[in-house]
Parts: structure tokens; sequence; C-alpha cells
């Protein structure tokens, strides 16, 4: 192999590490928040990713605009089913949630393949195709977009949790939710807030990672790797999540390189077992305090 | 509390399940009821209800729109498996069974098709045109087969390449499951015969995200042809792949279950160029009477469905059934419809070309050759031969 | 009143076969097949309020290592099979239970999903034992002198392991070792401060669901007759871990129940092709909606001396989801 191939395969797992990273900080966004995990992130993003092309189909509109309807359908989205659905469990815990979640990626998907069939679509990409070449490397644009495009959603994020006021809320709903109702918080529009945030990062995620997957009823089922990968940054840390999906990504793209096929399948996961036997809290989770 | 429960559930148990009397299943003086366990969710879903919903029933469609079979209407019934062996296990044994069907047409996929296989066998109910590609299905008593197995294809595809093509470094991509590996033993024997073997092999997971590594692999071993032995949506992600590093010193062909319009549409430019074993003549543009006929009836009956090879498989798998119900007459059993299929030679469909049913069951040996040029598939050969 | 519901329900599970046509005999088997998973992952989940989604795994070890013993120990009894199915997967569910000890919530629910994985990668590379791809057809195991070669055999084979190992989960409270389980689920640091040994008791529960689930592999393997790695995929854990919250977190009955009700809607949904995780999805949402905590709370809160409440086995008060706690 030489290192000019290494490095083509190594940016291009970064760039599905870079959704893995983003669909993981959508899954923790509303966990931080609700301690609930989201079955339906995946479906969410394929929703939103299927209303954008559908908006395309008819308009014959740009792809800038694809990405305002997708995000625009993804915020409504978000917002209806922890409106309509999930705010009406209130005596269930935390477990009945998770069902109820698992029931409407069920529906979404299930919903979205009498709507667009469960076939597979073409989907542009604002990135070409064809390689850049830098000395013997080659790079795709593609992968190269997806990478900063999800570093720069990665960044807002980032002012948005630092400074924003809705972030600050969010922030304190997550680190103990009744302070943050004393000190005056409206723990329901965090809520509210984490539901739309997060399926608004899944709608990113899903316009970039279309091209390459191709748009299909299926492609929601990405929401395993980005669970895969939040468990191992630290469940509930948003620089974990990142560093867990890069490193998911990389790990999927060397293991068939180097390994005999008979392993190479297995070996990503013996590795996330094994990261998380040495560190129980993930790369870069903090331990868990216990409670009587 | 559970008491009560228990009993409400024995009741309706026993009250919804009394069988339809008469002596052969599923055959009434009116009507004829087959039907089979598909996916309508899972991976396959879409290709599930193309061949049944948009290809079966739109030939029966005509059929019955015409008088039916001798009398008879025919009626299909479709239980989803989500491609999961033990559901369609449970959805057969409720055909057979509950609603007494006369005999399952088109399962899709190996892993549930031959999860049913010995108990179809053991009572006697013919296994129509499964659409699967793994041999095990040969010469049964009750089987006849559909989809050309990966033993036939893979004849044809190395001695076309090996034979007049003169290629000699071949390579594979395939899928890791029932319908790869089945192409990965038939080639290896087949290329062995030209004292030839694969120079790399690389498999990927159903529902892959990146293929980078597997064809920065095959690439390292320089073959002259790389095998796709893949669906849709990773096969085209392969060719988009070659074309992100530039490795143009390859020959890209796709095994006959994957040469369709749909993996074209997905891979777009990347296709140009590609060849394959095509098993379906172009469903969209070619000529052959009985193709115009199937998409005049997909028009009719299915305006806003694109006529597609899924479909029209189905369809031409209808068509074969009331083939064999005409030829079985009045007097439809099961045995005398697999003395019928039995007795078909040269059966004109229109589609494929002239048929004989042999002692291996099987309904499509042949394919033909096609290349890429500008978005379509071109013919390269006439049908190719795998006797 | 709870004796006399207990007799007419054995007569009906008893007399089921001779009551229904063929087919419900076959979908009463893998009812019954789920049940037994349903209560060893309650086992687990019940008492350590973790969540595993790699029961399919342990599934796919115990009806893997009975199909094979069938294969090629024909002579061996198949109750021995089973025995051994669950004694494999046991060890299996130890191997994995020790190192996971130091994982707790998500962390335990992902090295359980991996292992889900890494167990289908075994077998479909363990192909020239389990044929990996091509599927492993299982031929009729006997009993004696009885071939288990009907539907019914199969049934009541199932229907008397079932009942061996409900009566042994329904006890296990009443034991010194069920007791501190017990005290495991309230709480961890208090049953730990009472001299009850954590780390021993919590692999004590994963070892234990793991030979419930490898039985249940065994009789699958039966049941099915056919088993291919696309069996045991995660979407089947998944079910799994949806049949005992449905059912009831902890509750024996309930695990009988969710897996009841989770199977029969999967079977009857099947007609309704597309249609159909649209329809199941909404009843899962619907059923958590109207019964938080599951059919074996609502039960309970319908009838104060319902026959859901047997001793001991109480799920944990459902904790109120707006704390601060995972």
């Amino acid at each position: 192999m030489t290192t000019a191939a290494l490095v083509h395969v190594v940016v291009s797992g970064l760039a599905t590490g870079s959704i893995y990273a983003l669909m993981a900080i959508s899954l923790v966004i509303i966990y931080n928040a609700t301690r609930t995990l989201n079955f339906a992130q995946g479906e969410i993003l394929m929703v939103s990713t299927f209303v954008g092309w559908t908006a395309m189909q008819v308009l014959r509109a740009p792809l800038v605009v694809v990405l305002i309807v997708a995000v625009a359908a993804a915020a409504g989205l978000g917002w209806a089913l922890e409106r309509l659905v999930i705010r009406h469990a209130i005596s269930a815990t935390h477990f009945d949630v998770l069902i109820i979640t698992l029931g409407l990626s069920l529906m979404l998907r299930s919903a979205a393949g009498l709507v667009w069939t469960h076939d597979e679509f073409p989907f542009p990409s604002l990135f070409g195709n064809r390689p850049l070449a830098i000395g013997p490397v080659r790079l795709a644009p593609v992968s190269l977009g997806i990478i900063g495009a999800s570093l720069a959603l990665m960044l807002a994020l980032y002012a948005l949790f630092r400074w924003t006021r809705m972030g600050r809320a969010m922030r304190a709903v997550a680190q103990n939710q009744r302070a943050a109702r004393l000190m005056g918080i409206s723990v329901e529009r965090v809520y509210s807030g984490s539901w739309v945030l997060a399926a608004v990062v899944g709608a990113v995620a899903g316009v970039l990672i279309a091209p390459v997957v191709f748009l299909s009823s299926k492609m929601g089922l990405v929401a395993i790797n980005g669970f895969t990968a939040a468990v191992l940054g630290g469940f509930g840390s948003m620089p974990g999540a990142v560093v867990g999906g890069m490193l998911l990504g990389v790990l999927e793209n060397l293991a068939p390189l180097y390994l005999p096929s008979s392993i190479k399948h297995s070996v990503p996961f013996l590795v996330m077992i094994t990261i998380l036997l040495v560190r129980p809290s993930g790369l870069l989770g903090r331990v868990a305090r216990r409670k009587v | 509390m559970t008491l009560r429960a228990a009993l409400l559930l024995l009741l309706t148990l026993v009250s919804t399940a009394f069988p339809a009397s008469g002596q052969q299943p599923g055959v009434t003086d009116k009507e004829i009821l087959i039907g089979s366990s598909n996916s309508f969710s899972g991976p396959l879903a879409f290709t599930g209800e193309q061949i049944t919903k948009f290809g079966v029933d739109l030939y029966f469609k005509v059929i019955n729109d015409a008088g039916g079979i001798h009398g008879r209407t025919i009626r299909t019934i479709y239980y989803d498996d989500g491609y999961r062996p033990q559901d369609a296990v449970a959805n057969t044994k409720k055909l057979v069974e509950q609603d007494r069907i006369f005999a399952v047409i088109i399962p899709q996929g190996s892993p549930p098709v031959v999860a049913t296989l010995d108990y179809l066998e053991e009572n006697k109910v013919p296994l129509l045109f499964p659409y699967q590609s793994s041999p095990v299905t040969r010469s049964k008593r009750y089987v006849f087969q559909g989809m050309t197995l990966s033993d036939r294809s893979s004849k044809m595809m190395i001695d076309y390449l090996a034979g007049p093509r003169k290629l000699k470094k071949f390579a594979a991509l395939y899928q890791d499951d029932e319908y790869g590996k089945s192409f990965l033993t038939a080639f290896e024997k087949d290329l062995g015969r030209f004292g030839l073997k694969l120079v790399a092999a690389e498999s990927v997971k159903r529902g892959v995200t990146d293929v980078s590594a597997q064809i920065a692999k095959l690439q390292a071993a320089k073959p002259q042809v790389t095998f796709l032995v893949l669906v849709p949506g990773p096969a085209a992600q392969a060719l988009r792949e070659r074309q992100k590093i530039g490795w143009t010193g390859t020959l890209m062909v796709s095994t006959g279950p994957l040469t369709d319009e749909r993996y074209l549409a997905l891979a777009g430019d990347a296709a140009e160029g590609v060849e394959g074993l095509s098993l379906w003549p172009d469903p969209l543009l070619s000529d052959l009477a009985g193709v115009r006929l199937y998409r005049e009836h997909m028009q009719k009956h299915f305006p806003k469905n694109e006529p597609n090879r899924y479909s029209i498989a189905g369809y031409f798998a209808g068509m074969l059934f009331a083939e064999g119900a005409k030829r079985a007459g009045r007097n439809l059993t099961r045995d005398s419809l697999v003395a019928a299929l039995e007795s078909i030679k040269g059966y004109e469909s229109g589609i494929l070309p002239p048929l004989t049913i042999g002692a291996d069951h099987e309904t499509q040996k042949q394919g033909f050759w096609v290349r890429v040029e500008k978005g379509r598939f071109k013919p390269l050969t006439d049908w190719l031969k795998s006797e | 009143m709870r004796r006399a519901a207990l007799a007419t329900g054995a007569v009906v599970v008893l007399g089921l076969p001779w009551a229904v046509p063929r087919y419900f005999v076959f979908l009463a088997s893998l009812i019954v097949v789920n049940s037994i998973v349903a209560i060893g992952l309650n086992l687990l989940s019940g008492y350590t309020n973790q969540l595993s989604f790699g029961h399919a795994g342990f599934l796919a070890i115990g009806a893997y290592t009975g199909a094979l013993l069938t294969i090629h120990a024909p002579a061996l009894p198949v109750p021995a099979a089973l025995l051994v199915a669950g004694l494999v997967t046991a060890a299996v569910g130890l191997a994995l239970g020790i190192p996971c000890l130091r994982l707790e919530g998500l962390y335990l629910a992902m090295a359980t999903l991996a292992f889900g994985f890494v167990v289908v990668e075994a077998i479909l590379n363990l192909d020239w034992i389990t044929r990996g791809n091509d599927g492993l057809r299982v031929p009729a195991a006997r009993l004696g002198p009885i071939a288990l070669a009907t539907d019914t055999a199969r049934y009541y084979l199932t229907v008397a392991v079932a009942a061996l190992l409900i009566l042994a989960a329904l006890n296990i409270a009443r034991t010194r070792t069920g007791r501190a389980l017990l005290a495991v689920r309230e709480s961890e640091i208090a049953a730990q401060a009472s001299g009850v040994h954590l780390a021993a008791y919590k692999t004590l529960a994963f070892v234990l669901s793991a030979f419930y689930t490898g039985v249940a592999g065994g009789l699958f393997a039966l049941v099915v007759g056919f088993l291919s790695p696309d069996s045991f995929d995660v979407f089947l854990s998944v079910d799994f871990v949806a049949m005992i919250i449905v059912g009831g977190l902890g509750s024996v009955p309930g695990s009988v129940l969710g897996a009841a009700v989770i199977t029969t809607l999967n079977d009857s949904l099947a007609g309704f092709q597309n249609y159909r995780p649209l329809i199941f999805g909404a009843i899962l949402i619907a059923s958590m909606l109207f019964m938080p905590g599951g059919i074996a709370s609502a039960l309970r809160k319908l009838s104060v001396a319902g026959a859901a409440g047997y001793p001991g086995t109480a799920p944990p008060a459902a904790k109120p989801r707006q704390g601060d706690d995972p």
C-alpha cells in the first residue's frame, strides 16, 4: 500500500467520521437535556433530507435552498415530535421513552418508504467527485468538503453553547436540572430547543452524506455509528463525540486495509470494547459519580 | 385477569383459524390463490415491492381482466419478512397452513428462501421462481428456479472475458453474504478452467458507508477486470470511489443481478465504460414485443411506477405461472402444475429467448454482454450460453 | 383465585395444540422461545437496571451450539443438548460479564451491541462448522424413541423447558442469591454496605441471563429449523429490549406477556406489508404513552391483588424521568 493511497483512505475515513461525529453530537444534545437516547435521530435526518430533495425536484431549487428546506423541515419535525409525543409521556421512565423513540424511528422509516418508496436516489453535492492531485496524493473535494463543513458546524455549535442564552440554559440543564429550574430556566423550552437543535444538526449531516451513500429510507441507520461514536468519546461530551466519530471513521477504513478479511469487520467493535474496558466512561467522558 | 385474557386469546385463535375446505389447497371453482413471504421492509424492501405488487400482480391484472385461466381468476397474498429467515418460515407456514395457498411465487433473498426450502418440498408445495441466485434450489421436484443462478452467470462472464476478450487478471469486490459468496465460489471454479485465479477479493458489508479501503487494496493488485458482486448502492459507491482516485486501469464488470438502470442513475458519469452481464432486455427502451407490452401494461395500471428490471422479473414470473396453469388445464393440482411447467418447450415470451424447462427446473439460463455508453446499457453480444 | 387462574392457564397452554390449527402451534412455540429470552434479559436488566443490545448474540450462540449438537451428536438427548447450549452461552456470558462489570448504562449497551456484531462475524468466519452465509439446516431432534418432527412435539418441548425456567425465575427471589440480587437492584451502594459482594452478583446476573438466552437459542434452532447470520441482527436484540419494556421491567409475567405481544404483533402485521413497521411503531408508542412501566405495571394498577404481583418480583418504582440521574 502506497503512502498516497493511505492518505486518501484516511481522509475518506475522516469524512465519514465527521458525519458520525455530527450524528453523535445530535444524540448527545438530546441526551444531555432529557437523559433519553433518541432512536429516531437517524430517521429525522433521513426524512428532512428527503424533504429538501423533494423541494429540489419540485422547485428546481439550487442546493443551498435544499439545505435550508432540509434544516427547516428538521426543526419542524424535531419540535413536533418532542411537543406532540415525547412530552405526553409524563409518568414514563427513561426506558419507556426509549421505546417511544424506537416506535418513532420505525414509523418514520416506513412512512418515508410509503411517500418516496424504498428506492435509492442520487443526490447532488456541493463538492466535486474528481480528484485533486497534490503531488502523488489524490484527495476528493467531496471528502474535504464534508470535513470542512462539519468542522464549521461544530464551531458554530461551540459558539452557541458558549455565548448564547439558549446554549447556556442547555448546559445548565445538562449539569443539574433542578438547580437550573430554580435559577428560572424553563426546562421545557430547553427540551424543545434540544430536539430542534439535534434535528437541525442531523439535517446538515444528511445533506452532506446523501451524495456519498445516496438518499434512501435506509440512510438513517448511520445513527448506529453515531451512537457508537458518542459512547466511544464519552457520552455527554461534545469534544468526545467529535473524537469518537473521527476515530470510528478512520478505524473502519484502516481495518480492511491491513487486516485479513476474516477479522476486518470485527476489529472496529473489538477495539471499541477494549477502549471501554480501559476507560469505562469513554475517551473524554467524566467518571460518573455514584449516589446512594 | 390472566385467565380471562388467555381464554380470549384462545377463542380468537380458534375462531380465526378454520381452514378453507376443498381438495386442492388454493384452487376453487373461481379462483387460484398463490403468494409468498417477501421483503417489504428491511434492506431489500424496494425490490420486494417491485417484483410482487408491480410485477407478478401486474401480469395477473392483465390475465384477470381477460377472464382468468380456465375460468379462474388469480389472487395473490404477500407477507413481509424484512429479510429475516425466521419470519420467512413463520410467514410461509401461515401461507401454506392458514391461507392454504396453491403455490409460493417469487419469494426473495437466499436466507429466507433456503429457510423454507425443506418445509415446502416436504409438503409438496411448488416453490416458483425464487428471486435469489444461490444454486441450492437447483433440481428439486417442486422448485422452479427464477433468477439465473450464480454458477451460470459466472460461467458466462468468465467464458466471455477469458475467452474472446482474452483477459487474464481478475479481482472481485463482493457483498459479504450468500449472494456474494456464491458468486465468489463460482468465479474461482470457472477461472480454474482457464488456469487462472482471482488476484484479489475484497468484501463489503451491506449498508457500508465507505469503500475507499477496499478499492485501494484492489487497485494495488492491478487487476484487468474487477467484478462487482454488490447491490446498487455500494456498487455505485465503488464506481464513484474509483473516479475519486482516478483509477482507470481496470474494467469494472457488474454481475447479472446488479446490471440495472438504478445503479447507473446512482453512479452518474462514474459509470461510463462499465460492462456487465445483463439478464434482461432494457425495460425502458427495448423494442421486443413482450417488453413493449410490459411497458403498456405498466402505463395502464401503474402509470407512476417507472419500468425496471425487478418488476419485469416479477411480470415474467407471473407469465410463466399463467402458462403452466393454462397447460395444466381445468383440473389444476400441484402435481399437474409441475408436470405442465416441465412440458414447456421453446416458449416465446417476447422478453427472453425461447424457453425450455429441463430436469434442472431452471427457467433462466442466459444473459448478454453490455457496456455503459452515455448512461445506457449498449448490447455487445447476442444471448450467451451457460450450458 | 390465583390457583384457579394458574390451573386454567396450564390447561389452555397444554390443550392449545388440539384446539388451534397447526400454524398457531408454531407461532406459540416462537412466543414461548421469546418469553425465555425476555425472562433472561429481564434477569439482567430488571436486577441491574441496565439494558443489553446484544442478546441476539447470546441467542445465536445457543442456537448454533444446539444445532451443531443435534447434527453431529444425534444420540445426545434433547434436554442434554439444550443444557449444553445454555452452559456454553453462560460461559460466554461470564467471559463478557466480568470485564463489563466496569461499564454502566449506555456504555454497557454499547459493549453488548458490539458483542452482538462480533458474534455474527464469528459465525460468518467459522464457516467450516457453522456453514457461514449458506445457513445451517437443523434436522429434527430425538427425545429417546420420539423424533421431535412435528410442530406439536416441538411446542410441548418448549413449553416444558419454559415451565422449568419460569419456575426457577419466580423462585430466585426466595433464595439467598435472589435476595442479594434484589438488594443490588434497589441500591448498589446500599447492598454493598450490607455485605453483598456486588461484583459477584452482577456477574451472576449476566451469566444467568446468558444461560436462559442460550437455552432459548437451542429451542429456537429446533423450532425454526434453519439458522443464518441474518437471523440474529441487531434489530432482533432491539426487539428483545422492546419485549421487556413493553411487558414490564423486572417482572416475570411481564416478560412473558411482552414476548407474547411483540411476537404476535410482528406476526399478525406481516400481511400489512410495507405498512407493517408503521403500525408496529404506532402501537409501541401508544402502549408506552398509555401504559408507562409496561403491561405488568398496568395490570398491577388494575387489580390490587392482581395476578402479576408475585412476591419479590415487583419492578423498581418507576423513576421520574425529569430527574438528574441517567
